[in-house]
């Protein structure tokens, strides 16, 4: 019988709440991003595009350590489990930028023509007609990057963070079962991030339905 | 620690940083060349008229796609230690990052082979083409071209993921960031190189595919206006 089934399951509620705190904090600044991206001001648009392309373009295990050592060295010092959930959402905000501004992008004209010739004002427009229609558009892929969030949220083992990944080395160390306690953490995962793709699959499925009408 | 960027780490750190990032290429290549067929084979598994073909490709590639790369890493290098396989950290790094790339290839054939018209493969096979030739002439050099944009991520992402590879002392870029912030003590310089060099890799190999993809489309488009009658490359 597998030893420390218990406190997998109990870490298997950080990786939920890192996971949570990490996809709400991507959430606000990925609509940041993407809201920079389509900016008047260049100096915006150049600083949101940096940042998209250099979190696409590096692995997160470097952009967790990287983040993890140069937040003392800038004099701030937080818990680990912040500075995992800060990188996290670094990095998702990143991909879900790019989401949104897809969703923006293929709302067809003719809204923003339509509310314009009723005189909206543009902000009024983004906030009422066109995120609206995007957030439908979204559901799924947004779905989607919270399970490769889930996924991620196994690098916050290498900063120390006590999830579900570092709890299981920590069980391996005195319990010297790596193949039983690594299966039983794949399953675990395994569980969650399919149960979320079915999720994604009902809303993208629901929602064709909808437009079909 | 203070907070300036020291410029000797990356003096220091250049040989260890280069002969790093060729071993994360070299890596990425194995693994997309090995990558590539298997993940056809599984691909090709899902569209089996044997169920059991089938229930093999789903759980094959299913686990791969849902659980991290990370909790893969060591399942397979601890998990095989413990079973008495034991491998290097270089052998191993290779066969669990061409794993994973089958897996992943296995998605991205699969949704390019959806995406070429189902027509295609019917009226191969009305005139009389076997299914294995239809696939091969028909369907799979039409798919290639709709897969380009998801190979290029499949490749991208093997790039970024490899670097977890680091945690089971697989000599790549990630781990020789790690060897320089130990020689050094710089650990904020060592990872934003290491970032940086990341960075070029990826954004290169992004540019270099679309770049061939473009040629190929070209290439395929002048061929074909060349050699129709007037209809084909119209």
């Amino acid at each position: 019988m597998l030893t420390g089934l218990p406190e997998l399951l109990e870490a298997t509620q950080t990786t939920a709440v890192a996971s949570i705190l990490a996809i709400a904090l991507a959430l606000v600044i990925g609509l940041a991003t993407a809201a920079a991206r389509q900016s008047q001001w260049l100096i915006l648009r150049k600083i949101a595009g940096f940042y998209v392309s250099v979190i696409r373009g590096t692995p997160l295990y470097i952009q967790i350590l990287g983040i993890y050592f140069l937040l003392p060295s800038l004099g701030i010092d937080i818990p680990r489990f912040a500075t995992g959930v800060i990188a996290l959402g670094l990095n998702s905000g990143s991909y879900i930028s790019e989401m949104i501004g897809g969703a923006v992008t293929s709302i067809s004209k003719g809204q923003t023509e339509a509310a314009r010739a009723l005189a909206m004002p543009m902000s009024t427009i983004q906030r009422r007609i066109i995120l609206p229609q995007a957030l439908r558009l979204m559901l799924p892929p947004l779905t989607l990057e919270f399970t490769a969030l889930v996924k991620n949220s196994a690098f916050l083992s290498i900063i120390g963070v006590v999830e579900l990944t570092r709890t299981a080395q920590q069980i391996i160390s005195v319990s010297f079962q790596p193949t039983q306690t690594w299966i039983a953490v794949a399953i675990i995962y395994f569980v969650l991030c399919f149960v979320l793709g079915l999720v994604a699959r009902y809303l993208e499925r629901s929602f064709s339905v909808q437009a079909a009408r | 620690m203070e907070a300036y960027f020291d410029l000797s780490v990356l003096t220091y750190g250049a040989p260890i940083f280069f002969k790093g990032a060729l071993a994360t290429i070299t890596f990425c290549v194995v693994a997309t060349l090995f990558g590539f067929p298997l993940g056809t084979l599984i691909a090709l598994c899902r569209f089996s008229k044997l169920r059991i073909l089938r229930g093999f490709a789903l759980a094959f590639v299913e686990p791969f796609r849902n659980t991290p790369f990370l909790v893969q890493a060591f399942l397979i290098y601890f998990g095989l230690a413990q079973l008495g396989i034991r491998m290097s950290p270089v052998v191993a790094g290779a066969i669990i990052l061409t794993i994973y790339s089958s897996a992943l290839f296995a998605e991205a054939i699969r949704g390019g082979i959806l995406s070429v018209p189902r027509g295609q493969m019917e009226s191969a096979r009305a005139v009389g083409m076997p299914y294995a030739t239809a696939m091969r002439r028909i369907v799979f050099p039409q798919m290639l071209g709709y897969m380009a944009p998801a190979s290029t991520n499949v490749i991208i992402t093997l790039i970024k993921d490899s670097a977890a590879l680091a945690v089971i002392t697989v000599p790549e870029l990630a781990m020789a960031a790690q060897t320089v912030m130990g020689d050094t003590f710089r650990p904020v310089e060592a990872y934003l190189i290491a970032a940086v060099v990341y960075w070029l890799i990826t954004t290169g190999t992004g540019a270099g595919i679309s770049y061939v993809a473009n040629r190929m489309d070209t290439l395929r488009k002048i061929r074909l206006s060349q050699s129709s009658t007037g209809r084909v490359g119209q």
